[in-house]
């Protein structure tokens, strides 16, 4: 953690994580998850629920984010 | 005749397994302890992984999702984030500091970083106490699961899964504990895999998982968003579900693993096999199992209880009884795993920390490995005490919960001191002793004491996490900044030396 947050691109790193996680809360808290005012749920491909939506762009956000900062700027090498 | 002659063979290849370790270990406490510290890249992400997914990813989370709908996934967002940091910013500075400093626990690591024999007694008794209950939860899953399959009563499960740790764990220490759990990972994801494609051919063999949700879409649709049917998971708890999760950095037998790693290029690679085997593979297993093709094949449960044996009900209606037989060695795979790491910490603890740390100073290597076997057994028994009251009766209900409203906010309490010891340069012995302290006798009387429908004032009926860890964390960094800041010997041992290490070649 210190050392990523000694250099520039660690400092962005860190802020791209958080910002995901914040708005993810803020999309949750104005209801993005829940079911819209029709009453039928959401389902992307036909099967996958918002929860599990949102979940996997979060996952992959946070993948994308590591891999470029690690293969660019791992701080340890 | 066929369930018994698979479950033997089925034992007897993990004692082989522990019987092989015991014959190539060093004999040495790093070896039994940390597995020398030689755990490489793969087997350390699937010794973690199995070691967090326990009997509950096949019972207590498809459970809550059945009865709840999807909101609850969150969980596990917030778990995939916790464990990823983990080995982004925490992992390689613990790492490297026992390596250079040859400590055998975390527990040992933080007091020496505070100078202090007091937090060493006080971590060892509260990660202890939160943890023996936890170890107890696995063999009751697998008695259960016996229960369901063959009849049998809860103790039978429960004692041959006892029986099967206690020679696993003592024979094999940490490296076999390792080895084993890719062996029983492999069987619990060949069997949370295949029975739900094989119950996706048979029960929905037109559509698949979209017939699935379009049934459910029919009849219940409450039970394919927030809040669900019964209007449980609002955007707060979903909110505060995440957190509860993200705190899965600080669980004792996950922090372990990151002391057992062979060298530092682990920690560059690990996240990504997170993210994607993980968050992207594995618990999207359950999660279909629990909100999409349980809910659809058997709808109308209600009861905690069934709801939390849905998967197994599910395979044992629609497929055949050889195959229920695999499914129950998948579950106890999962069981074993986690409860063998959560032991291998435990003894851990008592052993080095416990027993050498306050009780025994001058134990030599053979002693300390001698009383880290003894306590796997005393553990054992104290934890199958889990197993006799819920047979008795006792506790039921407190058992169900105790992962995310006891566990997880019970190893939290360490988490300011823990980060704070490593991250932070000002954190000091009487931050780390003041605020551990609270923090545990806050969550404590928060769970005991209950008002009208057990509801929780002290907490202010939040998940326990929630008001705990802030204040928890507050009078850390507040009691640190009135206080002595740590010695510049401690500041050359604890940042220097570990920045220099990790920056050269040789880690």
């Amino acid at each position: 953690m210190r050392e990523i947050l000694a250099h520039t691109p660690g400092k962005i790193y860190l802020l791209v994580l958080l910002l995901s996680i914040v708005i993810m809360a803020v999309a949750v808290g104005m209801g993005a998850l829940d079911t819209p005012a029709d009453g039928v749920p959401v389902l992307v491909f036909g099967w996958m629920t918002m929860p599990l939506v949102m979940g996997v762009v979060f996952v992959v956000v946070w993948l994308i984010a590591y891999l470029i900062y690690f293969l660019k700027f791992w701080p340890y090498r | 005749m066929f369930d018994y002659i698979a479950l033997g063979v089925f034992s007897l290849i993990i004692i082989g397994m522990a019987a092989y370790g015991y014959r190539i270990s060093a004999k040495t406490a790093e070896d039994f302890m940390l597995g020398g510290r030689t755990i490489g890249l793969v087997v350390m992400f699937f010794f973690v992984l199995f070691a967090i997914s326990s009997s509950w990813t096949f019972y207590g989370f498809p459970g809550v999702l059945y009865l709840h709908g999807p909101g609850y996934v969150f969980f596990i967002w917030g778990s995939v984030a916790g464990f990823a940091g983990l080995y982004m910013f925490l992992g390689p500075r613990l790492w490297a500091l026992a390596k250079i400093n040859r400590f055998l626990s975390p527990v040992e690591a933080l007091a020496e970083r505070y100078e202090s024999k007091a937090l060493r007694i006080i971590l060892s008794a509260t990660i202890l106490a939160f943890i023996v209950p936890y170890v107890g939860i696995q063999p009751l899953g697998v008695g259960r699961g016996f229960e369901a399959l063959t009849g049998m009563p809860v103790w039978v499960g429960a004692t041959y899964t006892a029986v099967l740790l206690i020679i696993l764990v003592i024979l094999g220490g940490m490296r076999i504990v390792a080895w084993v759990n890719i062996f029983l990972g492999v069987v619990y994801i060949t069997a949370l895999l295949g029975s739900l494609f094989w119950v996706i051919a048979v029960v929905f063999p037109n559509g698949g998982v979209v017939e699935a949700a379009q049934i459910i879409l029919a009849s219940e649709p409450a039970k394919l968003s927030t809040p669900g049917p019964l209007g449980v998971y609002t955007p707060v708890l979903v909110i505060g579900t995440f957190i509860v999760g993200l705190l899965a950095f600080s669980w004792p037998h996950v922090i372990i693993g990151a002391m057992t790693a062979r060298d530092k290029t682990l920690f560059k690679w690990f996240p990504i096999l997170v993210f994607i085997f993980g968050g992207l593979f594995f618990y999207i297993i359950p999660f279909v199992w629990g909100s999409l093709i349980a809910p659809a094949a058997l709808p109308g449960i209600t009861d905690v209880a069934e709801a939390d044996r849905v998967v197994q009900t599910v395979i044992q209606t629609f497929l055949p009884r050889w195959f229920a037989v695999f499914v129950l060695m998948g579950v106890i795979a999962a069981a074993v795993s986690t409860a063998a790491v959560q032991l291998m910490t435990s003894s851990i603890i008592v052993a080095r920390d416990v027993i050498q740390g306050v009780l025994k100073p001058d134990a030599d290597d053979a002693e300390i490995t001698l009383w880290a076997r003894i306590s796997v057994i005393a553990i054992v028994v104290l934890s199958l005490g889990v197993t006799v009251a819920v047979t008795l009766g006792i506790g039921e209900e407190a058992m169900a919960l105790y992962l995310s409203d006891v566990s997880v906010p019970g190893f939290a309490q360490w988490a300011p001191a823990l980060v704070g010891g490593l991250l932070w340069k000002r954190g000091t012995r009487q931050g780390a002793l003041a605020a551990t302290s609270v923090g545990v006798i806050y969550l404590a009387l928060g769970l005991l004491i209950t008002g009208p429908g057990g509801s929780r004032p002290l907490l202010f009926n939040l998940h326990p996490v929630i008001p705990t860890l802030p204040i928890n964390a507050l009078v850390y960094i507040v009691v640190s900044y009135l206080t002595e800041k740590p010695s510049e010997e401690i500041i050359e041992v604890f940042f220097n030396e570990v920045d220099d290490y990790l920056l050269s070649e040789k880690s």
